[in-house]
């Protein structure tokens, strides 16, 4: 008996199929042309930088401990101390920033082509749940580092949840692990972080690839339509651009812009200025300027008007043309909104 | 770009990149900021002690200082130290404990280890007593009280102990971290060289090495050792760097006799002749102290300092003389009275005495503002030479020729009498022409020695000549003086002094200074107030 | 010039020879410095000498404990010189003990026995007691220790 019907006796699958699954989705999948163009890559970026993220994160664990007492110094070690830490960190930190901005322009891209339309609307709330997500791993993610910054970001940020009506509170106390942030905050944030999250996220992103393919890479208008290139080499080459581009990227950004350390956190003195991360400036600047439950109430529409739009756009008129003016009216105006309080934001 | 071979080529462009990134991560180490400090072991005995001294709660900071201390590194506890035999002087057994324990670790224990240091400083002027033997004042004018935490403290650097050893370690270095650091921080010597009589420690911050090391001096680490030959990593020197520490011509020494060529503070300078055996005479000594000036300066530059100053010292010597003379003289026609009990003095007409105008005034004149006048030379400290050294002896003299000539001196009043201007230098003068640092036009045109005795640098030129021949000056010292004396219009500026482009410079002063007065005139000297005075007929 | 057929295709080959071996040397390298950085660093030891007697207070053919922190050292002074072995057993990790009057060292647990050099002469001690580097300078007898740092890493 040769070893390939050894092996086949103790694994009993249909090797031919399987091959032939693999080839479809790896090599003869066939991508629509429009993808040739870089802006449309906006969606395989984050998943390269999310692999990056994981495995960076996966080896800060072997250094990180997730106590008040030993969590800023074992930052502090991996930054000065162990060899190539700082360079792990800095990957780390700047693939999570990289992440945002490529989710950001690919929500925008797939937003103002309008890939979001029938059949494909629960792949954007697939989309707008990992979003989320990602938010979530950013919020938990720096919060770890335990310096004030972090501290009172994460104090402010849970503060939040309270003004979520009737279980605010019961999910203030979960997520804290108590009324205020301690040493139990620390580490259910890292659980989050580190398993829960993930999890989720890639549960998340298999269904979101999965119902990508099972739909085909929609096409943009503009495009010839009915022209397609295999996966294999293209789009395979394409990835193995961007990540070596991403990782000389980020690894530049760790050199000129390392990532600081900041100051340990002190549970009894506030800094004058806390803020929390850029992406996070918008919703930050906007519940300073209207009173809190307006702006809960404000802020809670709009998210539920940016998870449904798919089902509500058609809702609007029953002309194409229209829908266009009216999506594109309105994203226009969301983008302007959101980088105009970035901006004020970033200034005050 | 959007061709196969195209992609080929950006994931080839791209590799090389992030290849080339990837040497300069691999290149780069984030700085280290935590200064390590090393892993102590205690050993069974110290823990001993540490656990009864914790639990009792005695001196336990000392602890916490020893942790610190390169002896806590290398095995030396307290008992390597604190180590007693029966009968030692200081020998207790600890309370509680069956431990012998020498309270006061002298010298003696230091040299177990430590032998060479003790040796030199044993053989320093910092272990010589000679405040015991000529210990007039404190025997005297001060009683034990006074004298307990006074001078007591700062002299307990040279004790004798019971056992036998001389001095006090950690004086300078202190216990339990025993630092270096500390034993060079200019502050550390400036515990005991401070103070009306020997201010070094001001004078160094009035210096120009001071001023530097005060701006500066913060961030140094000055823990280094100069064992080596190093060269000495400091911008400007601290004490130590002078006095006791190596560089690369000689070795770093505790005797700080070593390098001094000048007794400054003696009622009379003179070149020390301190264990010329080991040391060598003072011009071995003043040699190398010249290696360290060496370091950073010119030879030009710190000989003609040393010159200077060694001439200082020399022109005090004059002036002593005169206080001698007038003391010896009233002591002699018993105008002023020596302290004696039942046939034996109590004071010395040459050196102290306290209750008597002279006598008080020959004693600060040495002791106090003679020594700031010629350490003030010496260190670099103008104002402590000027307006707290000569100027206050010469008040010094002139006030006591006065009182001789109250109290019935005949020459003494035919000076005090005298209308001349050269009753304030009725003792014989030393001068060299010009400074260190550069040549002044101006500044030698004013002097009244200069200008109205014409056989002024012949005198000068003579006293110069005898002290060399008598060998308070070194061959080097006279051929460079005599340098200076034959170009002395030049190192006096004279030749300069009227030039038109000086004279122009001068006269636009000397202009706006008459403004100055004319204006401090017109302003308030001319002013008549018409509210008048209360006092009847004023 | 000759035109040979086979130089396009070579060059081709030696193109994408080119191209898939810096992409692996990048690819090389990236996986190089993620192992560097969970590899505990080798850094080189550091030593610095610690007291452990002075010359008079050990007699010939005698041995003093001592303990280096919470290990036991035992310095012996032989007729040659001075050795210090750590007192750990090199079987499985008791504390070993001096017997003067058999001028050995004996371990309970196992009965493994070294002679006053050290050396296994019983027992089942795989090789002979660790021994630190001696040094004597004037009368005071130094080993050599390893320098470590103090904080929470190794």
């Amino acid at each position: 008996m040769n070893f390939k019907d050894w092996f086949k006796e103790r694994f009993p699958i249909d090797y031919d199929k399987f091959v032939e699954i693999n080839e479809r989705i790896f090599i003869k999948e066939p991508i629509p042309v429009h993808m040739k163009k870089w802006w449309y890559c906006m969606g395989a970026t984050p998943l390269i930088l999310f692999a990056l993220q994981g495995l960076t994160g996966i080896f800060l664990a072997f250094y990180f401990v997730p106590s008040p007492e030993m969590a800023f110094e074992s930052v502090r070690h991996i930054t000065q101390d162990v060899r190539f830490g700082f360079w792990i960190r800095g990957l780390h930190r700047w693939g999570a920033n990289l992440m945002i901005l490529s989710l950001l322009l690919h929500i925008t891209r797939v937003f103002f082509t309008r890939a979001y339309q029938r059949p494909r609307e629960f792949n954007w709330i697939i989309g707008v749940v990992l979003f989320g997500l990602s938010l979530t791993f950013s919020f938990t993610g720096y919060s770890l580092t335990y310096n004030q910054l972090s501290y009172w970001a994460a104090t402010v940020g849970t503060n939040l949840i309270k003004s979520v009506p009737l279980i605010g509170h019961e999910l203030l106390y979960l997520l804290r692990g108590g009324e205020e942030v301690t040493a139990n905050t620390l580490t259910r944030f890292y659980m989050l972080h580190v398993w829960f999250l993930p999890l989720f996220l890639v549960f998340f992103l298999i269904l979101h690839i999965i119902v990508l393919r099972l739909h085909g890479v929609s096409e943009p208008e503009g495009f010839p339509k009915g022209k397609y290139f295999p996966f294999y080499p293209h789009h395979f080459y394409k990835i193995i651009i961007a990540t070596l581009f991403l990782l000389a990227l980020m690894s530049s950004l760790t050199i000129i812009l390392p990532p600081g350390l900041g100051t340990p956190a002190d549970p009894t003195v506030t800094p004058f200025h806390i803020k929390p991360e850029w992406y996070f400036y918008p919703t930050y600047r906007f519940l300073q300027l209207v009173p809190l439950k307006v702006g809960i109430y404000v802020t809670g529409a709009f998210l539920i008007a940016f998870t449904f739009w798919p089902f509500i756009e058609p809702l609007l008129s029953k002309k194409n043309e229209v829908r266009r003016k009216i999506s594109w009216g309105v994203g226009a105006l969301t983008l302007i909104i959101t980088l105009g309080l970035t901006i004020w934001e970033s200034l005050v | 770009m959007d061709t196969v071979k195209g992609q080929q080529w950006l994931i080839g462009i791209f590799s090389t990149l992030l290849i080339v990134i990837l040497i300069i991560v691999a290149g780069m180490e984030m700085e280290k900021s935590h200064a390590t400090k090393p892993e102590i072991e205690i050993d069974k005995m110290t823990a001993r002690c540490i656990t009864c001294h914790e639990e009792k709660g005695i001196a336990v900071k000392q602890i916490d200082a020893w942790k610190e201390s390169k002896h806590a590194v290398m095995g030396i506890g307290c008992y390597e130290c604190h180590e007693a035999k029966k009968g030692d002087f200081d020998a207790f057994t600890c309370t509680g404990s069956d431990i012998l324990i020498g309270r006061h670790p002298t010298p003696k224990d230091c040299a177990k280890c430590h032998e060479q240091q003790v040796k030199e400083f044993a053989n320093s002027k910092h272990a010589h007593q000679f405040w015991l033997l000529k210990n007039g004042d404190r025997a005297v004018f001060e009683f034990p009280m006074a004298t307990r935490h006074g001078c007591e403290e700062c002299h307990q650097v040279g004790n004798i102990w019971p056992d036998g050893s001389v001095g006090e370690c950690d004086v300078c270095h202190a216990k339990h971290s025993f630092s270096k650091a500390v034993a060079r921080q200019p502050e550390t010597c400036g515990e005991c060289h401070v103070g009306p009589d020997h201010p070094q420690i001001e004078e160094y911050i009035e210096s120009k090495h001071g001023n530097i090391f005060k701006a500066k001096g913060k961030h140094w680490d000055l823990n280094y050792s100069t064992k080596d030959h190093q060269k000495i990593p400091l911008e400007v020197p601290v004490c130590t760097t002078c006095h006791m520490d190596g560089n690369e011509t000689q070795p770093m020494t505790h005797n700080v006799s070593a390098r001094l060529a000048t007794e400054s503070q003696a009622p009379w300078s003179f070149r020390t002749v301190w264990d010329e055996e080991h040391l060598g005479n003072w011009k071995k000594k003043r040699e190398r102290m010249e290696e360290i000036c060496a370091s950073c300066h010119a030879p030009d530059f710190y000989k003609m300092y040393f010159l200077t100053a060694d001439l200082v010292n020399l022109q005090y010597n004059e002036i002593r003389r005169q206080f001698v003379y007038w003391t010896k003289k009233l002591t002699k026609n018993g105008t002023i009275h020596r302290l004696q009990r039942d046939g034996k003095f109590f004071s010395s007409p040459v050196l102290n005495g306290w209750d008597e105008l002279p006598e008080h005034n020959m004693y600060y004149g040495w002791h106090h503002e003679g020594r700031r006048f010629r350490m003030g030379a010496e260190m670099m400290a103008a104002d402590y030479t000027q307006w707290h050294g000569i100027w206050e002896v010469q008040e010094d003299l002139t006030e006591l020729i006065k009182w001789a000539a109250e109290h019935g001196d005949a020459e003494a009043k035919k000076i005090a009498k005298s209308n001349d201007p050269t009753k304030f230098i009725t003792f014989a003068l030393y001068d060299v022409p010009g400074t260190a640092w550069g040549i002044a036009a101006k500044t030698n045109t004013t002097p009244f020695v200069y200008n109205n005795l014409p056989d002024y640098w012949d005198r000068v030129y003579k006293n110069v000549e005898a002290a060399f021949q008598h060998g308070l000056l070194s061959e080097d010292q006279w051929q460079l003086w005599l340098k200076r004396y034959k170009n002395k219009d030049y190192y006096l500026g004279l030749k300069f002094a009227n030039t038109p482009q000086v004279d122009s410079t001068w006269n636009f002063y000397k202009k706006r200074n008459d403004i100055d007065l004319q204006k401090m005139k017109e302003q308030v000297i001319d002013l008549v107030l018409p509210g008048k005075s209360f006092f009847e007929g004023r | 010039m000759t035109n040979k057929p086979e130089n396009p295709k070579r060059r081709a080959f030696l193109k994408n020879f080119a191209i898939i071996g810096t992409l692996l040397v990048a690819i090389g390298m990236f996986f190089r410095n993620l192992w560097e950085y969970i590899y505990p660093p080798k850094e080189k030891k550091k030593y610095h000498k610690y007291l452990v007697a002075k010359i008079d207070s050990v007699p010939v053919g005698k041995a003093k404990e001592i303990k280096l922190g919470k290990t036991p050292v035992f310095v012996v002074h032989l007729p040659d010189g001075y050795r210090v072995f750590s007192g750990i057993c090199t079987h499985l990790g008791c504390i070993v003990r001096w017997e003067e009057e058999k001028q050995r060292f004996f371990c309970p647990c196992h009965k493994g026995i070294y002679d006053k050099t050290g050396k296994v002469i019983g027992g089942p001690p795989p090789r002979p007691l660790d021994q630190y580097k001696v040094e004597v300078d004037k009368n005071l007898v130094y080993i050599y220790v390893e320098s470590k740092t103090r904080g929470p890493w190794a």
